[in-house]
């Protein structure tokens, strides 16, 4: 069974949260990893920064996830940005899909 | 090379011996009765094939059937070669062994097989050396080819191909009825996932459908459908390709996606039908479809129609005879030579006014004209509740009596004028919701006395408080919202309503809509609580100094 979770902190700024994704995303967790996403997000957020670093599994089901969560969060004026590091499985697929477009992507 | 050796055979009976092509055929004829009735052409031809590869001594037995452009064959099924399925394999006609039979529609005997010989590398990597193969042939179609291989030389002589033929003759006729079948099938199942299962509820609206095969041949190419735009403007589309089978649904499918497709981008018929022309004309050049197609204004008071070589929908106001309205009607999509501007003709829709469409499998009989037709539809035809009118006109105009062709009904009722005190919406909050709210206001407030300056504030007003919602009441979960208006002795009063969290308002025009709201209401208060955002409005309707 695909696993993975979903942590969230709040940053030492207000109106701020980190979230953090470890495991692998794929067809048969996507929807609960969604559900955990938002659940960790308010609407009185002006930013979010979604770690992906540790996550060794995304696929198409995972992206449909993550567009999504960026063009909600734009419509509620809500800054996206994800952290990946360079060479990880999710930077890889994150800027394979152009996502780079809808958020911003670091380091 | 001649051959010089000949193979022993494994077979107790002698090739020669007579009875022994019997026999064989016997157990051909075992995997072609009843019990494997239930198959997939594929699996029967697996069957059928492995039997075949046994009684010859091969090593393998491999069907190939024509695609549908009649240019290929596509291996199918194999015994002992299945990698051919699995990749798809495909010869075109007169290339190769097997295109060669298939051109030739005759037997054909490779005793030595080599790169030259034969198209397919599949053939060669499997180390085939020799190879026999018939023309499947049923009622003087050319379905496809079957094949022996052996990885011997010399394996196969002419006893090998009287049997192949006699057995292929066999197959071919299962394989035949078997696509046929599952081409009805496969029509009919076409026919079932596109037609709308529900049709969308438009509020003022009240719409019902039929749609019934005709018994020469099964399903065709009769479709409808209604959506609507994110304008708020409705669509209603009924068309039939012409043509049986699978074919014509296959274009239906087609057709019905593109004329999505257009409207997306026209908010007018006779354009969507222009680009549908072109569509057909270039993607299915044989093809020819009668199409109506129809868009009604958020206020549901008009439509605008354009016919393509389509019947003219029905008419029938509340409480009056119902009419065939004098509509021009342009040629089909597809049909003739030099493509003609289209018209659309704009009618208007009073309330308690139903507006039925139909294929012509409704009206036309061989016994009897088609005015007969549509004179008796017409007579059949009155402004009621749409699901029991559907019923009525089909008991009316088919009954009892066998159809050769589809019928496709699709009846649209604008619900009758009745003073509605008050409206009252529930919405999800997303950006689509906003043009289903005015199309509602729309609707509404000009039952209740709005003018056409109370109507355009009111939208600014309501459209505000909605885009709020949409914008910042809840997380990237979403929610919903409510919208709650009452007009009496021309006040207008109400509420739109969250669920959400509230935050002050964010971004570029931070604050200007509230403004907005203001200016336009008689008194506007916005209101949160744990439970919620509130926004109330007042304002007088009418004359306003």
């Amino acid at each position: 069974m695909t696993v993975a979770h979903v942590e969230s902190r709040n940053e030492t700024e207000p109106q701020r949260v980190e979230i953090t994704v470890t495991g692998e995303i794929d067809l048969s967790n996507a929807d609960q990893v969604r559900d955990k996403l938002y659940q960790a997000i308010d609407n009185d957020l002006v930013h979010v920064s979604l770690n992906l670093t540790e996550v060794s599994y995304l696929d198409s089901s995972g992206l449909h996830i993550l567009f999504t969560l960026a063009g909600r969060l734009q419509r509620l004026q809500t800054e996206l940005a994800i952290v990946a590091l360079p060479g990880t499985p999710a930077r890889r697929i994150v800027e394979l899909a152009g996502f780079g477009a809808v958020a911003t992507l670091h380091p | 090379m001649p051959c010089t050796r000949r193979r022993v055979s494994l077979n107790p009976m002698p090739k020669s011996h007579p009875d022994s092509v019997t026999d064989h055929l016997r157990r051909i004829e075992v995997v072609t009765d009843a019990a494997l009735a239930h198959l997939e052409v594929e699996r029967l031809l697996e069957e059928i094939l492995e039997r075949v590869r046994e009684l010859l001594t091969a090593d393998t037995a491999t069907a190939l059937l024509l695609d549908s452009s009649g240019q290929h064959l596509v291996t199918t099924a194999s015994s002992g070669m299945e990698e051919a399925v699995r990749q798809g394999a495909r010869v075109r006609l007169g290339e190769g062994f097997a295109g060669r039979i298939a051109t030739t529609r005759e037997p054909l005997v490779l005793n030595h097989v080599d790169e030259t010989t034969v198209v397919n590398p599949i053939l060669w990597h499997r180390g085939i050396r020799s190879l026999a193969g018939i023309p499947l042939i049923a009622d003087g179609e050319l379905l496809g080819v079957l094949h022996v291989g052996s990885i011997t030389e010399c394996q196969f002589d002419d006893t090998d191909v009287e049997f192949l033929r006699v057995a292929g003759d066999r197959v071919a006729m299962v394989t035949r009825n078997r696509l046929t079948g599952s081409g009805h099938a496969a029509a009919l199942s076409l026919q079932r996932t596109l037609l709308p299962g529900t049709l969308p509820e438009i509020p003022g609206l009240d719409m019902a459908a039929r749609y019934a095969p005709g018994e020469a041949g099964g399903a065709s190419g009769d479709w409808y459908d209604v959506f609507r735009l994110p304008s708020g403007w409705l669509c209603a589309t009924i068309g039939d390709v012409v043509g049986r089978g699978l074919d014509a649904a296959t274009v239906m499918a087609r057709l019905r996606t593109a004329a999505r497709s257009y409207a997306l981008d026209s908010a007018d018929p006779a354009e969507v039908l222009t680009k549908l022309d072109r569509h057909i004309r270039h993607f299915e050049p044989n093809m020819m479809a009668t199409v109506s197609y129809a868009m009604w204004e958020p206020s549901l008071g008009r439509m605008h129609l354009s016919l393509a070589g389509h019947l003219t929908p029905v008419m029938a106001p509340e409480n009056a005879p119902a009419e065939l309205p004098d509509i021009p009607v342009d040629p089909p999509v597809g049909a003739g030579t030099v493509p003609r501007p289209r018209r659309t003709t704009v009618v208007d829709v009073a309330p308690g006014t139903t507006v039925l469409f139909y294929t012509d499998g409704l009206v036309e009989r061989r016994h009897r004209p088609l005015d007969d037709g549509l004179a008796l539809l017409r007579d059949v035809v009155e402004s009621g509740p749409a699901e029991p009118l559907c019923s009525n006109v089909m008991l009316r105009l088919v009954g009892t009596d066998p159809t050769d062709d589809d019928i496709a009904l699709l009846a649209i009722r604008r619900h009758p004028a009745a003073v509605q005190p008050e409206l009252t919406l529930t919405l999800d909050a997303v950006p689509e919701s906003l043009a289903e709210v005015r199309a509602a206001l729309r609707r509404w407030l000009p039952t209740v006395g709005a003018t056409d300056d109370d109507l355009d504030d009111v939208l600014v007003v309501i459209g505000e408080a909605g885009a709020n919602v949409v914008e910042h009441a809840y997380g990237p979960a979403g929610g919903r919202f409510e919208l709650r208006l009452t007009a009496s002795d021309g006040l207008l009063e109400g509420t739109v309503r969250d669920h959400g969290n509230w935050r002050p308002a964010r971004g570029t025009n931070r604050g200007r809509g509230t403004q907005l709201m203001q200016q336009l209401s008689d008194e506007l208060r916005i209101d949160h609580d744990d439970e919620g955002t509130t926004v109330y409005l007042r304002r007088s309707l009418g004359n306003r100094s």
